[in-house]
């Protein structure tokens, strides 16, 4: 399996470096818009963090750890702001436990100097990587510990979707610290109301029918993120989730499904009745030509100035940094009453929501089924200092101060819900908790095609009818088998 | 800069060991111990590297098995990868002999103008500009909305100067018709208009409804509450109103408080057996009047100028393709279709390296002898003869240097590729040296892959790299 971070870390990373490559913009921005990102903005101040609502009572501090003292070594994504908010994560147990941190912010290559360390043979003690591939190839070669005795009753803390990614043969390898959303559709609450949209559709008939009455209004209900394809891979492989279930998008990942499968068809039906030209921001070229990631998502949620355009966009929860950065008057979360508060004018009171994206009437089944990213931890040298460093990763303690900074969720259930600084990012943080099942992107796991995939489901936004459907499939077959060799 | 270059390797070239005779290696002793350090230098990262990448071509993705000649098979059984191929051809096609038109043009016209300086540096500044910063430029200059691309707002200008666009555009580049925004007591008409599904005579009313008009163009128009309109008699009144309320979004064909009337929409009275009685548009509030009508059976037509399409842009830098494809097989599509993202891109381009052929095609023309010019003259001929028989095949060394570099500079395109088109257009427009980076880098690295592209690419520039060195030698 490849080494690389899951979509929504690649996804802002391209567009960071595409900018820092593209000139003047300076790279800053790639850590800006650094993957698994919500917003910054709706934290108070970071020295505050740990507040009386958030931090646990003195007597369960630090997951109830002693005194160790020493150092541990630990490497993680995280740069610049996140990489603060780790460390403030990690301030109780460095205090309860008097065991130093010494952290090293890895970027994008994770996972890959992560590797490249274990075969060097001087890897950290600690290290969290965006891909539970590289947990389990790590597990096969016995390079990293088996964490039952380690962390004990807290692997209870996570759902069985999260254990089960890292668990090789029934031993568990990986903490959960940090997860991604992308089980997410963005609205502009404003336009929803002006539509006469009260609330955000469950089902995806419904949410076609509400695209019919934006349509109705007068309002284009889609700006659809095309880019180099990503975006209409990660909308896809929803649809496919959504529709054919986890067990199928597994072995779909794989290719021990076909890609001409009956499924598949579905899947690339269900998901144009959606994207028909009509319903699209300029249209099918206009999402072509000026779809590109973040774009597409000022198009909903502009910055002052500029009226929205469009009512809703797809795309994970990496697109909360985007719009709260486009003007800090957007208010998180609308639902119900507050919605009518909202105003279109950016400068004025506007808002942003999700709503979960909606399975199918006769499939709601699936609706628990998410697909998302996270950071995993793994100890790869046990030492009295890493593995306490485990138990507290662990703990729900570190995840909630971070949880209140923002820009988290927590895929641990014992983080608390309040611990969230808006309903918005609450609501994001509990479908990853209840998750009944979690998948990782499966555009990464396609190795040498995954390019050649979203250039192909943008040959689908091109030309969504069943005969090119049929053509994409075929194609997508041919290249699956010829990248994974079956 | 290329001619520099060349000739520091001629330099060096005699110096090489012959590998004859011990005397001579004796002799040549002291120049060859000067010689390892730039040995070793290029051993390091010319040749080491070139042997290697072709070792990596011949391995799968991770370098780890070797595969033989599989990455080649798939590089030319591959759709996506055989465009790249295509677009390299188009490049070489085309751009190389307009350049070196454009730069022999510009060269002849800078040495007969005043100011020749200034605008031979206006003209030679985009060599000097940031590839990628042009390329942004001239992604904007391209862009499909007419409000920020250049080229699209020419087109706008002159396009709405023939056919305004109505108070209600249709949006037909998004697939919008007239007929979806029919609602209540309309249906479709001829011509692109909306006709009154029930008739009306005079002294009663009609309540016309339409759906999908936008909130910006209501707010534009400053359309009013639509009200129910009175019976008149003589007349025939009516309300064209938005048929959408927002507390009622399921609701149609009632009129609801917190429905608009819409303004200004051209209407027409016809009779049922043909031909229009009169005229009229709607005020602010969506009401109508057709006074002093005669007795009989009327439908009311909303004219299709109220929804002549606005422009929206051609999209400059899309795949469409310039050749029919229609009929084509994908592997044909691939390998013949000619978007037009690459015109884009060529003009983009063009625009580039104009300067650099112009300065190298005016270093030409100042050393031409001159006396054969004016012979040339003397003997009677043209302006133009002169230029065509005199001029050009004396220059004709130099216009070739400057065809071949551009030949070799365009087989290596890469930074115009990766950032003037929008991501969907990408793919399109993918060329070789592209293609290897993208296979090389990022997501869904393919080491063997990508070092076969590179292999390929060397492969294509090496004999214009060797025809070059061979003129500027000879």
């Amino acid at each position: 399996m490849e080494t690389k971070s899951g979509a929504s870390l690649r996804t802002p990373y391209r567009v960071g470096a595409a900018l820092a490559v593209l000139a003047v913009v300076g790279a800053a921005c790639s850590s800006s818009k650094s993957p698994t990102t919500a917003p910054t903005t709706a934290a108070p101040s970071a020295t505050s963090a740990p507040s009386a609502t958030s931090a646990p009572s003195a007597t369960t501090a630090a997951g109830g750890l002693g005194h160790v003292g020493g150092s541990v070594s630990v490497w993680a994504e995280w740069t610049s702001t996140e990489q603060a908010d780790f460390l403030a994560a990690l301030k109780p147990f460095e205090t309860a436990t008097g065991v130093q941190v010494n952290y090293a912010g890895k970027g994008n290559n994770t996972d890959t100097a992560v590797e490249s360390a274990v075969a060097g043979g001087a890897p950290p003690d600690v290290a969290l990587v965006p891909d539970p591939g590289t947990v389990l190839t790590l597990a096969k070669q016995g390079k990293i510990s088996d964490l039952g005795p380690v962390i004990g009753s807290e692997a209870s803390n996570f759902g069985s979707a999260w254990n089960d990614l890292v668990t090789l043969n029934g031993k568990l390898y990986g903490v959960w610290f940090k997860g991604a959303n992308k089980n997410t559709i963005w609205y502009n609450p404003a336009e929803f109301t002006a539509a006469g949209i009260t609330s955000p559709p469950t089902t995806w008939e419904q949410l076609i029918s509400d695209e019919a009455t934006l349509k109705a209004a007068g309002i284009t209900p889609l700006s659809l993120c095309t880019d180099v394809g990503w975006p209409v891979a990660d909308l896809w492989q929803n649809v496919y989730l959504k529709t054919a279930g986890a067990s199928d998008y597994n072995k779909l990942a794989t290719h021990a499904i076909k890609w001409t499968d009956p499924t598949v068809t579905t899947a690339f039906a269900t998901m144009g009745k959606a994207i028909q030209s009509d319903y699209l921001l300029g249209g099918t070229t206009g999402a072509l030509a000026n779809g590109a990631y973040p774009d597409c998502v000022d198009k909903v949620f502009p910055k002052p100035g500029t009226a929205p355009t469009a009512a809703m966009v797809i795309e994970g929860d990496f697109v909360v940094s985007e719009i709260t950065g486009n003007s800090a008057n957007y208010t998180a979360g609308t639902t119900g009453k507050g919605g009518a508060k909202c105003t279109t004018d950016p400068s004025k009171t506007p808002c942003y929501d999700f709503f979960p994206f909606p399975a199918p009437a006769a499939d709601s089944a699936n609706n628990s089924a998410i697909q998302g990213a996270g950071d995993v931890a793994m100890l790869l040298k046990s030492t009295p200092q890493s593995q306490a460093l485990m138990k507290y990763l662990a703990s729900p303690e570190g995840g909630a101060i971070w949880a209140h900074l923002g820009g988290f969720a927590s895929p641990n259930k014992q983080v608390s819900l309040s611990s969230y600084p808006d309903p918005v990012s609450k609501l994001d943080a509990q479908e990853l908790v209840n998750a009944s099942s979690f998948v990782f992107s499966l555009d990464d796991l396609q190795g040498s095609w995954e390019k050649q995939m979203w250039q192909d489901m943008l040959n689908f936004v091109k030309d969504p009818t069943t005969s090119n459907v049929t053509s994409i499939e075929g194609t997508m077959d041919a290249q699956a088998k010829a990248a994974l060799g079956h | 800069m290329a001619v520099i270059a060349v000739e520091d390797f001629e330099r060096e070239a005699p110096v090489a060991p012959p590998g004859g005779a011990g005397g001579r290696l004796r002799r040549h002793m002291g120049s060859l111990l000067f010689l390892v350090p730039a040995a070793i230098w290029l051993l390091a990262i010319v040749v080491y590297p070139v042997v290697a990448t072709v070792r990596y071509s011949l391995f799968n993705e991770t370098a780890t098995k070797y595969v033989g000649l599989n990455n080649y098979k798939s590089i030319f059984s591959t759709n996506s990868i055989l465009l790249t191929f295509r677009n390299n051809v188009i490049w070489v096609l085309v751009f190389p002999f307009f350049v070196t038109f454009i730069g022999l043009t510009l060269a002849v016209l800078s040495e007969r103008i005043r100011w020749s300086t200034a605008f031979k540096t206006i003209i030679f500044m985009p060599v000097v500009f940031s590839l990628t910063a042009s390329a942004l430029v001239w992604r904007t200059i391209f862009d499909t909305d007419p409000h920020v691309g250049v080229v699209n707002a020419l087109i706008m200008t002159v396009h709405d100067w023939f056919s305004p666009p109505g108070a209600y555009p249709v949006d037909t580049s998004a697939g919008q018709t007239v007929a979806s925004l029919a609602s209540t007591g309309l249906r479709p008409g001829p011509h692109g208009t909306l006709l009154s599904t029930s008739t009306v005579s005079p002294g009663r009313t009609i309540e016309l409804g339409m759906i999908g008009i936008t909130p910006a163009t209501l707010t534009a128009l400053n359309a009013q509450r639509a009200a129910a309109p009175s019976p008149t008699p003589g007349a025939v009144t009516g309300l064209v109103w938005r048929d959408f309320s927002p507390s009622h979004p399921g609701a149609k064909g009632k009129v609801f408080p917190d429905e608009v009337g819409l303004p200004k929409i051209r209407l027409a009275l016809v009779r049922a057996t043909g031909g229009t009685a009169a005229t009229t548009s709607t005020a602010a509030n969506g009401q109508f009047t057709f006074s002093h009508v005669g007795a009989g059976a009327y439908r009311v037509q909303i004219q299709s100028s109220n929804f002549t399409a606005a422009f929206t842009g051609v999209f400059w830098l899309g795949t469409k393709s310039l050749t029919p494809t229609g009929q084509l097989s994908q592997t044909e599509q691939a390998l013949l279709s000619v978007p037009l993202v690459d015109v884009a891109m060529i003009i983009a381009y063009l625009w580039v390296w104009a300067g650099f052929a112009m300065v190298v095609i005016g270093a030409g023309l100042a050393a031409l002898n001159r006396e054969v010019l004016e012979a040339a003259r003397i003997d009677g001929a043209t302006e133009w003869q002169t230029f065509r028989r005199v001029t050009v095949p004396m220059l004709m060394p130099v216009l070739i240097v400057v065809f071949v570099t551009m030949i070799i500079n365009v087989l290596k395109i890469f930074d115009i590729i990766i950032n003037m088109p929008p991501g969907s257009s990408q793919g399109d427009a993918n060329t070789l040296a592209l293609a290897m980076y993208n296979f090389g880098f990022g997501n869904g690295v393919h080491t063997g892959l990508a070092s076969a592209l590179a292999v390929i690419l060397f492969v294509l520039v090496v004999p214009a790299m060797l025809w070059n060195l061979k003129k500027i030698k000879g």
